[in-house]
Protein backbone atom coordinates (compact mmCIF):
# COMPACT_ATOMS: atom_id res chain seq x y z
CA UNK A 1 0.00 0.00 0.00
CA UNK A 2 1.24 3.34 -0.76
CA UNK A 3 1.90 6.40 1.75
CA UNK A 4 -0.40 8.65 1.89
CA UNK A 5 1.64 10.97 3.66
CA UNK A 6 5.43 10.20 2.91
CA UNK A 7 8.01 11.58 5.50
CA UNK A 8 10.82 12.69 2.97
CA UNK A 9 14.65 11.85 3.06
CA UNK A 10 15.26 15.46 4.84
CA UNK A 11 13.28 15.21 7.51
CA UNK A 12 14.15 11.38 8.33
CA UNK A 13 17.84 12.21 8.42
CA UNK A 14 16.45 14.89 11.15
CA UNK A 15 15.17 12.00 13.04
CA UNK A 16 18.33 9.71 12.62
CA UNK A 17 20.78 12.36 13.96
CA UNK A 18 18.26 13.48 16.86
CA UNK A 19 17.76 16.94 15.35
CA UNK A 20 14.23 16.61 14.96
CA UNK A 21 12.04 18.15 17.65
CA UNK A 22 10.18 16.04 20.51
CA UNK A 23 6.99 16.73 18.90
CA UNK A 24 8.40 16.21 15.39
CA UNK A 25 10.53 12.93 16.93
CA UNK A 26 7.20 11.31 18.23
CA UNK A 27 5.10 11.57 14.88
CA UNK A 28 7.65 10.11 12.69
CA UNK A 29 8.53 7.37 14.60
CA UNK A 30 4.65 6.87 15.36
CA UNK A 31 4.41 6.41 11.50
CA UNK A 32 7.43 4.43 11.11
CA UNK A 33 5.58 2.24 12.91
CA UNK A 34 2.76 1.66 10.58
CA UNK A 35 4.60 2.51 7.11
CA UNK A 36 7.12 0.19 6.43
CA UNK A 37 7.71 2.27 2.87
CA UNK A 38 9.23 5.48 4.76
CA UNK A 39 10.85 2.51 7.34
CA UNK A 40 12.58 1.89 3.75
CA UNK A 41 13.75 5.05 3.29
CA UNK A 42 14.82 5.84 6.94
CA UNK A 43 16.90 2.73 6.03
CA UNK A 44 18.45 4.57 2.77
CA UNK A 45 19.21 7.40 4.91
CA UNK A 46 21.19 5.17 7.22
CA UNK A 47 22.96 3.16 4.26
CA UNK A 48 23.78 7.19 3.11
CA UNK A 49 25.10 8.19 6.74
CA UNK A 50 27.26 4.95 6.81
CA UNK A 51 28.40 5.72 3.45
CA UNK A 52 29.85 8.87 4.27
CA UNK A 53 31.63 7.86 7.26
CA UNK A 54 33.09 5.27 5.13
CA UNK A 55 34.42 7.78 2.32
CA UNK A 56 35.52 10.19 5.49
CA UNK A 57 37.38 7.34 6.86
CA UNK A 58 39.38 6.60 3.69
CA UNK A 59 40.51 10.58 3.64
CA UNK A 60 39.61 10.70 -0.19
CA UNK A 61 37.61 13.94 -0.10
CA UNK A 62 38.81 17.36 -0.48
CA UNK A 63 37.14 19.59 1.89
CA UNK A 64 37.29 21.99 4.83
CA UNK A 65 37.80 20.57 8.05
CA UNK A 66 37.65 21.69 11.29
CA UNK A 67 38.93 20.60 15.43
CA UNK A 68 36.18 18.64 15.85
CA UNK A 69 37.01 16.64 12.45
CA UNK A 70 40.22 16.18 13.37
CA UNK A 71 39.42 15.21 17.35
CA UNK A 72 37.47 12.67 15.93
CA UNK A 73 39.39 11.32 13.46
CA UNK A 74 42.47 10.99 15.88
CA UNK A 75 39.65 9.11 18.29
CA UNK A 76 38.87 6.84 15.41
CA UNK A 77 42.47 5.92 15.30
CA UNK A 78 43.70 7.75 12.07
CA UNK A 79 47.16 8.86 11.48
CA UNK A 80 46.84 13.14 9.89
CA UNK A 81 49.93 14.22 8.96
CA UNK A 82 49.25 17.81 8.82
CA UNK A 83 51.42 20.71 7.27
CA UNK A 84 51.26 24.34 8.80
CA UNK A 85 51.91 27.13 6.92
CA UNK A 86 51.81 31.28 7.10
CA UNK A 87 50.77 33.30 4.10
CA UNK A 88 53.79 33.80 1.83
CA UNK A 89 55.20 30.46 3.21
CA UNK A 90 57.28 27.75 0.97
CA UNK A 91 56.64 24.20 2.80
CA UNK A 92 58.43 21.23 2.06
CA UNK A 93 55.43 18.06 2.43
CA UNK A 94 54.77 14.43 1.67
CA UNK A 95 52.29 11.61 2.81
CA UNK A 96 53.87 8.03 3.60
CA UNK A 97 51.70 4.73 3.58
CA UNK A 98 51.16 5.38 6.73
CA UNK A 99 49.38 8.06 6.71
CA UNK A 100 45.02 8.24 6.52
CA UNK A 101 44.97 12.00 6.36
CA UNK A 102 46.58 14.98 4.87
CA UNK A 103 45.58 17.96 6.40
CA UNK A 104 47.50 21.62 5.64
CA UNK A 105 46.31 24.05 7.99
CA UNK A 106 46.52 28.18 6.26
CA UNK A 107 46.91 30.87 8.57
CA UNK A 108 45.24 33.90 7.31
CA UNK A 109 43.33 36.98 9.06
CA UNK A 110 39.52 35.81 8.56
CA UNK A 111 37.90 38.98 9.73
CA UNK A 112 35.52 40.99 8.14
CA UNK A 113 35.26 38.45 5.14
CA UNK A 114 31.64 37.70 4.67
CA UNK A 115 33.22 35.17 2.00
CA UNK A 116 36.48 33.04 1.56
CA UNK A 117 37.46 31.16 -1.76
CA UNK A 118 40.20 28.87 -1.91
CA UNK A 119 42.33 28.74 -4.98
CA UNK A 120 43.99 26.32 -5.79
CA UNK A 121 46.71 27.19 -8.44
CA UNK A 122 50.01 24.79 -10.53
CA UNK A 123 53.51 25.47 -9.75
CA UNK A 124 53.45 28.85 -12.29
CA UNK A 125 50.18 30.14 -10.40
CA UNK A 126 47.89 29.13 -12.82
CA UNK A 127 44.95 28.04 -11.31
CA UNK A 128 43.25 24.61 -11.02
CA UNK A 129 40.41 24.60 -9.14
CA UNK A 130 38.60 26.91 -6.94
CA UNK A 131 37.07 26.19 -3.52
CA UNK A 132 34.22 28.75 -3.40
CA UNK A 133 32.47 29.67 -0.71
CA UNK A 134 34.21 27.91 2.26
CA UNK A 135 33.42 27.59 5.62
CA UNK A 136 35.02 29.24 8.08
CA UNK A 137 33.99 29.78 11.55
CA UNK A 138 34.36 33.66 12.53
CA UNK A 139 37.22 35.44 14.48
CA UNK A 140 39.18 31.73 13.10
CA UNK A 141 43.13 32.33 12.52
CA UNK A 142 43.26 29.49 9.97
CA UNK A 143 41.69 27.04 7.46
CA UNK A 144 42.15 23.74 7.30
CA UNK A 145 42.27 22.06 3.89
CA UNK A 146 42.05 18.23 4.10
CA UNK A 147 43.43 17.20 0.82
CA UNK A 148 42.96 13.66 -0.58
CA UNK A 149 45.17 11.56 0.52
CA UNK A 150 44.80 8.69 -2.38
CA UNK A 151 45.55 11.79 -4.88
CA UNK A 152 48.27 12.83 -2.94
CA UNK A 153 49.89 9.04 -2.84
CA UNK A 154 49.67 8.71 -6.21
CA UNK A 155 50.89 11.71 -7.33
CA UNK A 156 54.47 12.52 -8.58
CA UNK A 157 56.59 15.12 -7.13
CA UNK A 158 55.23 18.80 -7.83
CA UNK A 159 54.86 22.03 -6.21
CA UNK A 160 51.10 23.26 -5.43
CA UNK A 161 50.01 27.20 -4.95
CA UNK A 162 47.05 28.01 -2.51
CA UNK A 163 45.57 31.11 -2.15
CA UNK A 164 42.85 32.24 0.05
CA UNK A 165 41.04 35.16 -1.30
CA UNK A 166 38.70 36.82 0.77
CA UNK A 167 35.46 39.03 -0.43
CA UNK A 168 33.75 42.04 1.79
CA UNK A 169 29.98 42.64 1.79
CA UNK A 170 30.24 44.94 -1.35
CA UNK A 171 31.92 42.13 -2.93
CA UNK A 172 35.54 43.72 -2.89
CA UNK A 173 38.20 40.66 -3.24
CA UNK A 174 41.03 40.78 -0.97
CA UNK A 175 43.93 38.30 -1.05
CA UNK A 176 44.47 36.82 2.50
CA UNK A 177 47.58 34.86 1.48
CA UNK A 178 49.38 32.71 -0.97
CA UNK A 179 51.12 29.58 0.29
CA UNK A 180 53.61 26.85 -1.70
CA UNK A 181 53.60 23.47 -1.29
CA UNK A 182 56.39 21.21 -2.93
CA UNK A 183 55.42 17.34 -3.02
CA UNK A 184 57.87 15.25 -2.61
CA UNK A 185 56.89 11.64 -3.95
CA UNK A 186 57.95 9.30 -1.17
CA UNK A 187 56.26 6.02 -2.48
CA UNK A 188 57.25 3.77 -5.12
CA UNK B 1 -4.58 -10.83 -4.42
CA UNK B 2 -4.42 -12.27 -0.80
CA UNK B 3 -4.94 -9.29 1.22
CA UNK B 4 -2.92 -8.75 4.51
CA UNK B 5 -4.72 -9.22 7.49
CA UNK B 6 -5.21 -5.82 9.64
CA UNK B 7 -3.34 -5.27 12.73
CA UNK B 8 -6.64 -5.59 14.64
CA UNK B 9 -7.44 -8.59 13.21
CA UNK B 10 -4.25 -10.46 14.27
CA UNK B 11 -4.55 -9.41 17.32
CA UNK B 12 -7.92 -11.13 17.60
CA UNK B 13 -6.67 -14.16 15.92
CA UNK B 14 -3.81 -14.08 18.37
CA UNK B 15 -5.76 -13.65 21.39
CA UNK B 16 -7.80 -16.60 20.72
CA UNK B 17 -4.57 -18.70 20.98
CA UNK B 18 -2.71 -21.00 18.84
CA UNK B 19 -2.72 -19.45 15.79
CA UNK B 20 0.97 -19.52 14.48
CA UNK B 21 0.38 -18.31 11.62
CA UNK B 22 -0.96 -14.80 12.64
CA UNK B 23 1.78 -14.90 15.30
CA UNK B 24 4.29 -15.36 12.39
CA UNK B 25 2.72 -12.35 10.36
CA UNK B 26 2.83 -9.69 13.24
CA UNK B 27 6.70 -10.88 13.23
CA UNK B 28 7.09 -10.24 10.02
CA UNK B 29 5.29 -6.98 10.06
CA UNK B 30 6.77 -5.74 13.47
CA UNK B 31 10.21 -6.63 13.23
CA UNK B 32 11.62 -4.47 10.74
CA UNK B 33 10.03 -1.27 12.44
CA UNK B 34 11.56 -2.37 16.11
CA UNK B 35 14.86 -3.03 14.62
CA UNK B 36 14.73 0.37 13.19
CA UNK B 37 13.68 1.81 16.52
CA UNK B 38 16.68 -0.26 18.17
CA UNK B 39 18.96 1.00 15.51
CA UNK B 40 18.10 4.44 15.68
CA UNK B 41 18.34 4.80 19.74
CA UNK B 42 20.90 2.25 20.46
CA UNK B 43 23.24 2.97 17.43
CA UNK B 44 24.63 -0.90 17.50
CA UNK B 45 22.84 -3.43 15.87
CA UNK B 46 23.26 -6.48 18.06
CA UNK B 47 22.14 -3.78 20.90
CA UNK B 48 18.95 -3.42 18.48
CA UNK B 49 18.93 -6.92 17.89
CA UNK B 50 18.50 -7.74 21.57
CA UNK B 51 15.56 -4.64 21.73
CA UNK B 52 13.75 -6.71 18.91
CA UNK B 53 13.49 -9.79 20.79
CA UNK B 54 12.52 -8.41 23.98
CA UNK B 55 9.95 -6.40 22.47
CA UNK B 56 8.40 -9.16 20.07
CA UNK B 57 8.58 -11.49 23.09
CA UNK B 58 6.70 -9.08 25.48
CA UNK B 59 4.21 -7.88 23.16
CA UNK B 60 3.91 -11.86 21.71
CA UNK B 61 2.94 -12.63 25.70
CA UNK B 62 0.79 -9.57 25.97
CA UNK B 63 -1.61 -10.25 23.07
CA UNK B 64 -1.83 -13.86 24.23
CA UNK B 65 -3.37 -12.95 27.17
CA UNK B 66 -5.53 -10.97 25.53
CA UNK B 67 -3.97 -7.87 27.78
CA UNK B 68 -4.51 -5.48 24.41
CA UNK B 69 -7.83 -3.81 24.92
CA UNK B 70 -8.12 -1.76 21.72
CA UNK B 71 -6.99 -4.60 19.10
CA UNK B 72 -6.53 -1.55 16.50
CA UNK B 73 -3.76 0.51 18.64
CA UNK B 74 -1.05 -2.65 17.88
CA UNK B 75 1.75 -0.50 16.46
CA UNK B 76 1.39 1.92 19.38
CA UNK B 77 1.32 -0.85 21.59
CA UNK B 78 4.92 -1.97 20.45
CA UNK B 79 5.98 1.22 20.03
CA UNK B 80 5.36 1.90 23.75
CA UNK B 81 6.60 -1.03 24.97
CA UNK B 82 9.97 -0.28 22.89
CA UNK B 83 10.26 3.05 24.14
CA UNK B 84 9.98 1.70 27.70
CA UNK B 85 12.69 -0.83 27.42
CA UNK B 86 15.18 2.06 25.72
CA UNK B 87 13.95 4.49 28.13
CA UNK B 88 13.54 2.02 31.16
CA UNK B 89 17.44 1.43 30.94
CA UNK B 90 16.72 -2.30 30.42
CA UNK B 91 14.72 -4.27 32.83
CA UNK B 92 17.59 -6.75 33.54
CA UNK B 93 18.35 -9.92 32.31
CA UNK B 94 16.23 -11.75 34.56
CA UNK B 95 13.20 -11.23 33.27
CA UNK B 96 14.64 -11.56 29.39
CA UNK B 97 15.45 -14.63 30.39
CA UNK B 98 12.49 -15.69 31.73
CA UNK B 99 10.77 -14.83 28.58
CA UNK B 100 13.30 -16.50 26.52
CA UNK B 101 12.71 -19.21 28.67
CA UNK B 102 9.08 -19.55 28.25
CA UNK B 103 8.44 -18.18 24.75
CA UNK B 104 11.98 -18.07 23.10
CA UNK B 105 11.43 -20.93 20.73
CA UNK B 106 7.95 -19.49 19.63
CA UNK B 107 9.80 -16.78 17.88
CA UNK B 108 10.23 -17.06 14.31
CA UNK B 109 13.69 -16.41 13.13
CA UNK B 110 14.67 -12.73 12.64
CA UNK B 111 15.50 -11.53 8.81
CA UNK B 112 16.62 -8.32 8.20
CA UNK B 113 15.29 -5.97 5.47
CA UNK B 114 18.26 -6.16 2.72
CA UNK B 115 19.96 -2.82 3.65
CA UNK B 116 20.67 -0.86 0.17
CA UNK B 117 23.76 -0.55 -1.00
CA UNK B 118 25.56 2.04 -2.19
CA UNK B 119 28.52 2.45 -4.52
CA UNK B 120 31.46 4.25 -3.00
CA UNK B 121 32.87 5.26 -6.00
CA UNK B 122 29.73 7.11 -7.03
CA UNK B 123 29.24 8.59 -3.81
CA UNK B 124 32.69 10.18 -3.51
CA UNK B 125 31.94 11.85 -6.80
CA UNK B 126 28.80 12.69 -5.71
CA UNK B 127 29.92 14.62 -2.63
CA UNK B 128 32.56 16.32 -5.01
CA UNK B 129 29.73 18.01 -7.03
CA UNK B 130 28.41 19.42 -3.31
CA UNK B 131 28.87 22.85 -3.02
CA UNK B 132 31.87 23.07 -0.10
CA UNK B 133 29.43 24.28 2.78
CA UNK B 134 27.22 21.22 1.91
CA UNK B 135 29.96 19.23 1.88
CA UNK B 136 30.81 19.97 5.09
CA UNK B 137 27.56 19.66 6.49
CA UNK B 138 26.89 16.11 5.35
CA UNK B 139 30.56 15.13 6.43
CA UNK B 140 29.83 16.68 10.01
CA UNK B 141 26.79 15.70 10.25
CA UNK B 142 27.26 11.74 9.58
CA UNK B 143 31.10 11.00 10.25
CA UNK B 144 31.33 13.53 13.16
CA UNK B 145 27.75 13.44 14.35
CA UNK B 146 27.98 16.87 15.19
CA UNK B 147 25.04 18.75 16.33
CA UNK B 148 23.35 21.55 14.84
CA UNK B 149 24.59 24.14 16.74
CA UNK B 150 28.37 22.95 16.46
CA UNK B 151 27.72 23.10 12.90
CA UNK B 152 26.68 26.14 12.73
CA UNK B 153 29.64 27.53 14.75
CA UNK B 154 32.15 26.08 12.26
CA UNK B 155 29.96 27.56 9.18
CA UNK B 156 29.52 31.32 11.15
CA UNK B 157 25.81 30.51 9.98
CA UNK B 158 22.54 29.98 11.68
CA UNK B 159 21.19 26.66 12.82
CA UNK B 160 18.27 26.88 10.40
CA UNK B 161 20.50 27.90 8.04
CA UNK B 162 22.39 24.81 8.65
CA UNK B 163 18.58 22.77 8.56
CA UNK B 164 18.39 24.07 5.40
CA UNK B 165 22.22 23.18 3.89
CA UNK B 166 21.85 19.65 4.99
CA UNK B 167 17.90 19.30 3.19
CA UNK B 168 19.62 20.64 0.19
CA UNK B 169 22.47 18.35 0.28
CA UNK B 170 20.63 15.17 1.29
CA UNK B 171 18.37 15.74 -1.75
CA UNK B 172 20.96 16.66 -4.29
CA UNK B 173 23.20 13.32 -3.10
CA UNK B 174 20.12 11.14 -3.41
CA UNK B 175 19.35 12.76 -6.94
CA UNK B 176 23.29 12.52 -7.61
CA UNK B 177 22.58 8.48 -6.62
CA UNK B 178 19.83 8.07 -8.55
CA UNK B 179 17.13 7.50 -5.49
CA UNK B 180 14.15 9.07 -5.29
CA UNK B 181 14.37 12.61 -3.13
Amino acid sequence: MSCRSPIDAARLADYWIFAANGPDEDAIEEHLFACDECGTRLREVIALADAVRRVAREGSLRMIVGDAFLRRVAQDGLRVREYASAPGDSVQCTVTADDDLLVSRLAADLSGAARVDLSLCDERGVEQQRLEDIPVRAGAAEVALQESITRAKSMPSETMIMRLVAFDDAGRERALGEYTFHHTRSMP
Amino acid sequence: MEIAPTDAELVVRIGSGGDREAEAELYRRMAPRVRLYGLRHLRDAAAAEDLLQEAMLTTLVALRKGRLREPEKLASFVLGTCRLMVWGERRGASRKEMLLEEFGADLPAASAPPTPLLDGERLLQCLRNLKERERSVVVMTFYDERSGSDVAGFLGVSEANVRVIRHRAIQRLRECLGVEA
